[in-house]
């Protein structure tokens, strides 16, 4: 099909420079913004206060349960939002809506609303027969409850739009070519979302990284047990050492920007499950 | 192998690896190594001592401590819902007050004053000197929420009095900003991004970049930062143990001042302090039991001396200094109350006469005394309470010559004599305490004085001299407690312990 105006045969196409401004101004402004934001942090701190920080026992302690923690969010996070995604994405049943709006809870709640729900929770008696067997509460699986929740939610979303937009047909044909539903799941559907999965486990993985406020109420800040990146961040504020604060934070950034890159560049190739 | 078995391998692998790569293993150890962990709600404004003195604790004795942070108020909420802490720290003593009320804390130990401060940059660019100065000047002003921070609430309370409260509410509201914390705004402060601040003296003492400005509206109305051991605590000992340790003037107090606090003047440390009490015979029985669980919960010696006031005050007189003293009657405290602080009112009993079974010399009265011979037995008012206070008695109601023929016996130390003499017959009467004839039974008659002499009342009162301060106000607080008020009733006295000080 030919396009209308460029049959006329005067018409002379506008230029694009002006949309060019457009899109770099807008978008330049909000990376300027990012990269200064970045940029002042690093007035508010000098080398001695990373050396500090690295030879800090709770804080060296904080940075590997953070990788720890949000690593196994992560790929948790993944296990639960495949299916969850699959299932919102491929069939029809009564209560969906419901269930749909049960699932964007985490997302749309306060933060803190989640950690004194967490914590009130496992005070139940419900709660307390789990925590007779399996401590969590102000202990380390807090921790990863408390990201698991906000984290999941995130992953699920991405779960769902990646197997939205993969055609059903692909799925069909390997269902009228005798396969079975799980077949077809496990050989047709999950590789075609591999990039999605990679993308939910990334975003829940960020996600973690940057929890605060369920953890500082369902695990508390405890040195050396529940402390987190932004429990240190909240720590150091506290008494007033925002140059440490500002440290952990800049290390948070360039963890995240790391993992990031990484991910998406090893994404990028050939990633196969 | 089909996929999802590989994908279920893949996941276990990558978790095993995290575990054994990145999970801080530090945490498994210790808590293998030591006990459960004392858990400590600390007011975040104060985390720079307790931290520091936390560790010192916990090197030295093995016992570690959790220390979660947050505002006095957020903490308090937090420990209702969870109700497994062992203590709670908080910025002002209301705090604590409350905890009491909803039976959430046992002991209280005071730790520090702080008075609020106005707060500004270094060098006082703006040339702020009082509370006014704030909005004619229209600055940017940091406030504590007043229900979230302990500091927030005092500045409301002292601005409200003076009647400046709703107009720096408004001038905040515009302008500046409200903190649940205090280092909140202190680190607005010190990065600029508020002109002056209200803050706690000692918090300003720890940021280099911050002056304070004391106004003489605040320094009227200081703050008490307040340690609380809560009843949910499972290792009262230990929980104690590390408050003595928190609020020695010799260890954790030492810290608060190189912070900047103003600490109170404390106990001295011991891993197990011994104290001396005097206590009269006569409230052995109604405080052993409040003693021994008192020992038992506090991991303290309390070296109890028994013995007749007279002898206590004569010791007390010759240089003993004991911790505390608990007399028989307040008449054996006047002459010797400035060895120590103020007295505490906790009981009184009857003083009464002891006959033989179905009281065969028929004694009513004290006139019936008189009556010739009658043999009386008393307790020797050298010695003892007991005998000065029956002699008092004598005197007032006008009988002391008249019943001195009768009295056959007046050596008795303590009361315990008295009844033994009444007991095989050597006496018909002996005058003594009510208190003493619980053990009597049946096998003696006790007939009542009626006459307003006729009573002792026991103070208890904290040598000046004392190392133990604090822990002796403690013991205090524990026989002042429901559970010792039982047993003085049980054993005849009447309770005397005013409800809220």
């Amino acid at each position: 099909m030919k396009n209308r105006i460029l049959d006329s045969a005067n018409y002379k196409s506008p230029s694009d420079f002006p949309f060019y401004v457009g899109l770099i101004l807008i978008g330049g402004i909000y990376i300027f913004f990012i990269v200064g934001l970045l940029l002042a942090d690093t007035t508010y701190t000098t080398v001695q206060d990373f050396k500090n920080i690295f030879s800090s026992r709770e804080i060296r302690f904080a940075i590997r349960l953070s990788l720890f923690s949000c690593s196994l969010t992560a790929l948790l996070s993944i296990w639960v939002a495949v299916p969850i995604g699959y299932l919102m994405s491929r069939f029809d049943f009564p209560g969906k809506s419901f269930l749909d709006a049960v699932l964007d809870i985490p997302i749309v709640l306060p933060p803190l609303v989640i950690g004194l729900s967490l914590l009130i929770f496992f005070q139940t008696s419900f709660g307390k027969v789990i925590e007779s067997i399996f401590p969590i509460t102000y202990a380390l699986p807090s921790v990863i409850l408390a990201q698991f929740m906000v984290a999941c939610a995130f992953a699920v979303r991405v779960m769902r739009s990646t197997f939205e937009q993969i055609d059903q047909r692909q799925e069909q044909v390997a269902l009228t070519l005798g396969a079975s539903r799980s077949q077809s799941f496990w050989l047709v559907a999950l590789p075609a979302a591999r990039h999605g999965v990679l993308a939910a486990g990334t975003i829940a993985w960020a996600r973690a990284l940057g929890e605060f406020g369920p953890i500082l109420l369902f695990s508390g800040a405890t040195r050396m047990k529940t402390e987190v990146l932004p429990t240190t961040v909240y720590l150091e504020m506290s008494t007033g050492n925002i140059e440490a604060a500002v440290a952990v934070s800049l290390i948070m950034v360039t963890a995240a920007i790391l993992v990031l890159v990484l991910v998406r560049s090893f994404g990028g190739g050939r990633l196969h499950l | 192998m089909n996929t999802a078995t590989k994908v279920t391998i893949a996941s276990i692998l990558i978790i095993a690896a995290l575990i054994y790569f990145l999970l801080p293993r530090q945490d498994f150890e210790n808590d293998m190594a030591t006990s459960e962990p004392l858990i400590f709600y600390c007011a975040a404004g104060i985390k720079p001592p307790v931290e520091k003195v936390a560790k010192e604790f916990e090197e030295n004795y093995g016992i570690k401590i959790q220390l979660q942070y947050g505002g006095s108020g957020t903490l308090l909420s937090n420990l209702q819902v969870t109700n497994n802490a062992d203590l709670y720290l908080a910025g002002d003593f209301s705090y604590l007050k409350i905890a009491r009320e909803k039976g959430l804390v046992a002991e209280i130990f005071p730790l520090a004053i702080m008075k609020p401060v106005m707060a500004v940059k270094k060098g006082n660019p703006l040339k702020i000197s009082s509370i006014d100065d704030l909005y004619k000047k229209n600055l940017k002003v940091a406030l504590g929420n007043p229900e979230a921070a302990s500091i927030g609430k005092q500045t409301k309370k002292i601005l409200q009095k003076v009647g400046k409260w709703e107009k720096l509410k408004k001038q905040v509201e515009k302008n500046g900003v409200f903190k649940p914390t205090v280092p909140e705004i202190a680190n607005d402060i010190k990065i600029g991004s508020v002109d002056a601040g209200i803050i706690w003296d000692a918090t300003a003492n720890q940021y280099p970049e911050i002056e304070a400005i004391h106004i003489p509206i605040f320094d009227a109305e200081p703050k008490q930062i307040t340690l609380g051991v809560l009843k949910s605590s499972k290792q009262p000992t230990n929980a104690l143990r590390f408050s003595c340790y928190l609020s020695a003037k010799d260890k954790g107090l030492l810290a608060f001042k190189t912070f900047g606090y103003e600490p109170v003047d404390g106990d001295k440390w011991a891993m197990r302090p011994e104290v001396v009490l005097f206590s009269g015979g006569l409230n052995r029985v109604a405080i052993e039991k409040t003693l021994e669980d008192f020992q038992k919960r506090e991991g303290v010696s309390i070296l109890t001396t028994y013995n007749g006031c007279g002898i206590l005050v004569g010791e007390m007189r010759a240089g003993q200094r004991p911790d505390a003293y608990f007399a028989c009657d307040k008449s054996y405290l006047e002459d010797i109350n400035n060895l120590f602080l103020d007295e505490a009112t906790i009981s009184e009993t009857d003083i009464v006469l002891l006959t033989q079974k179905g009281n065969p010399k028929n004694i009513m009265t004290l006139k019936d005394l008189t009556k010739p011979g009658i043999k009386i037995a008393v307790a020797n008012a050298k010695y003892s309470a007991l005998g000065g206070l029956t002699n008092k008695l004598l005197k007032e109601a006008g009988i002391y010559e008249a019943v001195q023929k009768n009295i056959t016996y007046g050596d008795a130390p303590t009361a315990d004599y008295l009844t033994v003499r009444v007991k095989t017959g050597r006496e018909d009467v002996a005058i003594l305490y009510l208190a003493n004839t619980i053990y009597v039974g049946d096998e003696l008659d006790v007939i009542p004085i009626n006459h307003p002499a006729a009573k002792a009342v026991q103070p208890i009162a904290i040598g000046k001299s004392s190392e133990y301060k604090y822990l002796m106000g403690r013991l205090i607080s524990a026989i002042q407690s429901d559970s010792s008020k039982q047993q003085f009733e049980s054993t005849g006295f009447r309770w005397r312990v005013e409800t809220e000080k």
